[in-house]
């Protein structure tokens, strides 16, 4: 039921591309065999974008496939080191450490999952949802975005859910509305076995009060400003029933069940 | 191989070589343990820890300026008790020198701590934090007064036998004052600098980044700063001084010892490359192989020391 935590290490990589896939959103395809091989659905990986600018800190990075010693992260341009990794180009060479944190955990005897995402929402869910697939398990994806040009992966979430829906801010593309209009009729139509959310704080909470009040167990990703990224400096602290947890070793995936929602400050906005 | 002779004395302690951490950013050392063999430094200093257990700051604790930080994380630790009962036993085990960054609000917390650390085998030596910005009682309020840091240190001293290391604040007027009056008090060494106060105002929502509006400035932006406070106080007393600040290289922890520290910490930089700290101590090696220097030592205070 735990998924195994392998022994994460600096691993240089090197840039395979970097490309536009939505409006405001970018993929960039990394060379990192041992982080491919190693990291599990849900983990991050802390990248090191730039040795010569002056901001100094990693930035953390969902893992959103890993294949073929590739891994592979889809970013939202929002500040320096977002802009600076837009700049990247093949055989750019960077680091990342990896794979960090504790991911999604599929309970024993899942057969229906579903998988709720909302805008950068879908990073960590392409690993989830290969995985889902792979062990049989059937996937409803409902996924929001504030318009059709910024839903991200569709071909992939095509591909292996059962049923991907979609909601958008401006009615571009399937229900007019937020996501968590169709997390609650999912809930509602055929029960999963477990759910699965990520995307900004304030929507991975209704998901998870929707969760709750149904009665299914729910797994959330959260998000919050990390220094060290492996447990050490406690900038990264969520707010849990069993005291403070470092989203970057307990986390980022936690119990919905177990969250204490904005104590902590949480993250403004999300992704 | 090189012959640099690279042990460094702080009070009645023998390190094999002069690389630190830097308390809070390094854990107990346990975080890094993948990264690091604890065993190739001078010590491990672990994050500040209190009599009772510490919650710490609300979230964002961190934002990121220009070549560094600012921390708000409000020394977050479980208690002494639980830390006795944790991450000593596991240090232990290490084949490395351990230094307790010892916190408090009031000057018989820090003893309390103190004592209750005394007893334990595990623990080489105490580092008094009175200098952390980023609580409301006690921290920094103790490190920018000469009276205030000299009863702290006194209610320690008074119930300690261990090492005892001052950890100086840099928000002061004149830090060669604090330093000559922790030393009167029995101090075995001063360590500096903690993080300079600073301020982060988010230009779209008017209000300050961190909740608590203030935060503590580190990593390379206050190298400078750090390295002359150090030239100072080096020059003020007669006990050793561990510097640090900025540090992310062997030239720049070179840089601390030609100033007059004995031994130096690296703090911020175990952020960007965790195995910075290795690093340092290999490079520092390097440094002094390379320039027929035999003993590390040679290298404290050189750039103000009549030859
Ligand atoms: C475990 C984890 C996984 C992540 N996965 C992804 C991912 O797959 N794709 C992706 O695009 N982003 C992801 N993020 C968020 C990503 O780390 C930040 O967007 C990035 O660090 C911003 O860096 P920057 O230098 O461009 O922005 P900065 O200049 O540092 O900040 C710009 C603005 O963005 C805000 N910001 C910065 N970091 C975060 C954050 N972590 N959460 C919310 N707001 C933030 C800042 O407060 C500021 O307002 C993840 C974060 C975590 C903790
Ligand atoms: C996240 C963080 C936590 C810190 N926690 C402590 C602490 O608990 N006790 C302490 O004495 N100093 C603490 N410091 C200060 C550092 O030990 C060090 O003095 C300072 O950061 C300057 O060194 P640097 O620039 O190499 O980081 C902390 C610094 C950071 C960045
Ligand atoms: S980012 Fe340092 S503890 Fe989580």
């Amino acid at each position: 039921m735990c998924t195994e935590v392998p022994t994460p290490a600096i691993e240089p990589v090197v840039v395979v591309s970097n490309e536009r896939v939505a409006e405001g959103v970018s993929r960039i395809v990394l060379d990192a065999p041992r982080t491919a091989g190693a990291v599990e659905p849900g983990q991050f990986v802390h990248l090191r974008i730039s040795r010569h600018a002056d901001f100094i800190l990693r930035r953390p990075f969902s893992v959103h496939r890993a294949r073929d010693g590739r891994i592979e992260i889809l970013y939202q341009v929002v500040g320096l080191g977002t802009r600076a990794l837009e700049d990247a180009v093949r055989d750019d060479v960077m680091d990342v450490i990896g794979p960090l944190g504790h991911g999604w955990r599929v309970p024993d005897g899942t057969k229906r999952a579903l998988v709720v995402a909302g805008g950068l929402g879908a990073a960590p869910m392409g690993m989830l949802v290969e995985r889902l697939a792979e062990r049989g398990i059937e996937v409803t994806l409902a996924q929001g975005a504030p318009s059709a040009g910024r839903l991200l992966a569709r071909e992939l979430f095509d591909n292996l859910c059962s049923r991907a829906i979609v909601a958008t801010d401006d009615g571009s593309a399937g229900l007019c509305g937020f996501v968590t209009v169709l997390s609650a009729e999912q809930l509602g139509r055929d029960r999963p076995d477990v759910v699965y959310v990520c995307g900004p704080e304030p929507m991975q909470r209704i998901v998870a009060d929707q969760c709750a009040g149904a009665g299914v167990p729910c797994q959330v990703s959260l998000e919050r400003l990390m220094g060290c990224g492996i447990g050490a400096c406690l900038s990264c602290v969520v707010t849990t029933r069993n005291g403070l947890k470092r989203a970057c070793v307990d986390g980022p995936v936690f119990d919905a069940a177990d969250v204490v929602w904005d104590a902590d400050g949480g993250q403004e906005g999300g992704r | 191989m090189s012959t640099v002779d690279m042990r460094v004395r702080v009070g009645a302690l023998e390190l094999r070589n002069p690389v630190m951490t830097a308390s809070g950013t390094f854990g107990s050392g346990r975080e890094y343990a993948d990264f690091v063999d604890l065993s190739r430094l001078g010590a491990v200093v672990t994050k500040g820890v209190s009599f009772e257990p510490w919650a710490g700051n609300p979230s964002p604790r961190i934002v990121e300026t220009p070549s560094g930080m600012l921390n708000s994380i409000g020394l977050q630790n479980p208690g002494v008790e639980a830390f006795c009962a944790g991450d000593l036993p596991w240090l232990a085990q290490r084949d490395v020198p351990v230094i307790v960054n010892v916190v408090g609000h009031r000057a018989d917390e820090y003893a309390a701590v103190a004592e209750r650390l005394d007893s334990e085998q595990a623990v080489h030596a105490l580092e008094v934090n009175i200098s952390c910005p980023n609580v409301d009682a006690g921290g920094m309020a103790f490190g920018t007064t000469c009276p205030a840091a000299a009863d702290v240190v006194r209610s320690v001293r008074a119930v300690t036998s261990k090492t005892l290391i001052v950890k100086l604040s840099p928000n002061v007027t004149d830090v060669t004052e604090i330093a000559r009056a922790v030393e009167a008090e029995g101090a075995d060494a001063v360590s500096l600098i903690n993080t300079l106060l600073g301020m982060v105002i988010d230009t779209r929502t008017f209000k300050p980044v961190l909740p608590r509006g203030v935060g503590g400035l580190s990593g390379p932006a206050v190298r400078p700063v750090a390295v002359r406070m150090v030239w100072q106080v080096a020059q003020a007393v007669s006990i050793p001084v561990i510097g640090m600040g900025g540090i992310t290289c062997a030239n720049d922890a070179a840089e601390f010892m030609l100033a007059g520290a004995s031994a130096v910490a690296v703090g911020t930089a175990n952020f960007i490359d965790p195995t910075t700290t290795v690093g340092v101590a290999e490079g520092l090696e390097r440094f002094c192989a390379a320039r027929g220097i035999g003993r590390v030592t040679d290298l404290v205070g050189a750039a103000w020391k009549k030859q």
